[in-house]
């Protein structure tokens, strides 16, 4: 139950912080330079006099966009492709099982890389390319699963009661294997945002006004001798994160 | 017979890598003539313009400018970069080398690590290894690379004065190399904990305690085969992970390897770097997934 209400409250912040901020994260203030905590910045301010938390909330916006749309994705093609492949079995499996396998191999961060330097980077672009990029993985595991409960006697039973396949699958397969997949998406979660974070920072097309946890992070590198804190807290945000979903998601699926 | 299914499959691989690339790549919204219009600052007239597209073979339909690509690459003609103007084969040869001796230091180091911690943790659980071993992973899995490395040069540089920050010395070689290897050493010695666990829950594995071996002589004679098995087929997808650190390590610590070219030439839209990359990566993920699969032969009687 505290996993839930921690899960509960990151959601809240994360959506929160993408309509509302303290402060406009782009507003310049040349007189409140690296402020440090105070009542009215409460993280500080950066070298522009810009409020670091209104940034990050920006930021985690941003963050939970990606982590939705490659949870999203991943959880679609991966569930649909592996369940098909287990149901109608034969050349039509292998196909899909030797596509799957192939891209298992191919590096998720290269892709996104790629797709990064042709679109420029945005939640959107990454968030794409880093889910289709991880449709493989979720691809086989979904077929493990079903392959699993296609073994078993009810559906024997309900195979010689007659009922139709669609409805079989809709019924019988997919409600014993969709909680298992979904707490396997919620566990890559964290790696998706890790995987953006790395993509902003190395810095391929993205907007540089739009604040990321990770350009954040690439630019206030230089300011490692004077204002660490400047690059702790957009860390700090990262890694609280990826912990609470994988946390909350490890635990359900154990 | 298997080694030519092998290389059919790769070369099979690496095509469909290629092929894929260039669609997505020629399908770029930018036009390579006005960027090179551009960069080079020639006239933009009607004639060079179509003296370009001619040159470049642009004007032809896509497959046929796929053919003369492939043929153009297997020649070692990779184009010419627009940011530098020099050729991307040179470009890469100079830079490849600061890449892979990250990605192979890293990688050697995470598995020459990886077994010991594994062992050591499977040997004595709950002790001091396996919970060292199961933190690491939890850690690496929610801190990124770039941002440990980056604490790691406030506290070594900045507090204690160990090191000095976003220097050009040997620190910016070796931080990268410790920082690549530490997620995959979690990885790692995790598959191979388990592995070892499975081992000695076997029937053959207690014959061979009751012939008096301690626990210890037991995993290491009996199991580490079979984990270092394990272990070599979990490397196969951490080569994947660990060509994507050196990215984020050459960004931070400012080392001329072949991501840092990347970054730099995509603000020009430079087409011809980024599917050398691309390629480049393809291959680098064959090799390892190769070497991988030779070692896992030789280890295992069965296969060969």
């Amino acid at each position: 139950m505290p996993r839930l209400i921690m899960l509960a409250a990151l959601a809240v912040f994360l959506c929160v912080g993408g309509f509302w901020q303290p402060h406009d994260p782009d507003a310049v203030d040349m007189l409140a330079r690296h402020s440090g905590m105070t009542a009215g910045h409460l993280l500080g301010t950066d070298h522009l006099g810009r409020d670091l938390l209104s940034r990050i909330m920006a930021g985690g916006w941003r963050t939970a966009c990606v982590i939705l749309s490659v949870g999203a994705i991943g959880f679609f093609f991966g569930t649909l492709l592996g369940t098909a492949a287990a149901v109608l079995g034969g050349w039509r499996e292998t196909v899909v099982l030797r596509f799957c396998e192939f891209f298992v191999m191919v590096p998720t961060l290269i892709v996104a890389l790629a797709a990064a330097a042709i679109f420029g980077l945005s939640p959107l672009s990454a968030g794409l390319a880093l889910g289709l990029a991880g449709v493989g993985p979720h691809a086989l595991l979904a077929h493990a699963l079903s392959l699993r409960v296609l073994g078993q006697p009810f559906i024997l039973a309900a195979r010689s009661l007659g009922i139709a396949p669609l409805r079989m699958i809709a019924r019988h397969l997919l409600p014993n294997t969709l909680p298992l997949m979904f707490a396997y998406v919620g566990n890559q979660a964290g790696l998706a945002a890790v995987a953006y974070a790395s993509l902003a920072f190395i810095g391929l097309g993205a907007d540089p006004s739009k604040p990321d946890w990770g350009s954040m992070l690439f630019e206030y590198r230089v300011f490692i001798f004077d204002h660490p804190m400047l690059m702790i807290w957009p860390g700090v945000a990262l890694a609280l994160v990826t912990l609470l979903l994988n946390g909350f998601f490890d635990n359900g699926q154990a | 017979m298997r080694l030519a299914r092998f290389g059919i499959q790769s070369i099979a691989g690496l095509l469909a890598v290629s092929l894929a690339s260039f669609s997505v790549i020629t399908l770029m919204p930018a036009d390579p003539v006005t960027i090179a219009i551009r960069a080079w600052s020639l006239p933009a007239t009607e004639e060079t313009v179509a003296a370009l597209r001619a040159e470049w073979g642009l004007d032809q339909p896509l497959p046929v400018r796929y053919l003369h690509w492939l043929a153009d690459f297997l020649t070692g003609d990779w184009g010419r970069s627009f940011r530098t103007g020099e050729p991307v084969l040179a470009e890469f040869a100079e830079r490849l080398p600061v890449s892979l001796s990250l990605g192979l230091a890293g990688l050697a180091l995470a598995i020459v690590l990886a077994i010991p911690l594994g062992f050591f943790s499977a040997a004595h659980p709950g002790g001091i290894a396996d919970r060292m071993s199961r933190a690491l992973s939890i850690f690496v899995q929610a801190v990124p690379a770039f941002w440990l490395g980056l604490v790691l040069l406030w506290v070594l540089g900045v507090r204690l004065r160990w090191v000095r920050p976003f220097a050009n010395d040997w620190t910016a070689i070796v931080l990268p190399i410790l920082l690549i290897a530490l997620h995959s050493v979690a990885v790692l010695s995790r598959v191979y904990r388990r592995d070892l666990k499975e081992t000695a829950g076997q029937p053959h594995f207690r014959t061979a305690l009751a012939k008096g071996l301690s626990e210890r002589q037991a995993l290491w004679r009996h199991g580490h085969r079979g984990a270092l098995y394990a272990l070599l087929s979990a490397v196969r997808s951490e080569a994947g992970w660990v060509i994507g650190s050196t990215a984020t390590m050459e960004i931070l610590f400012g080392l001329a390897g072949i991501s840092q070219f990347l970054v730099q030439s995509i603000a020009a839209r430079d087409q011809m770097v980024l599917q050398a990359y691309v390629m480049v990566i393809a291959i680098w993920m064959l090799v390892l997934n190769a070497s991988a699969n030779l070692a896992m032969r030789l280890l295992d009687p069965r296969l060969a």
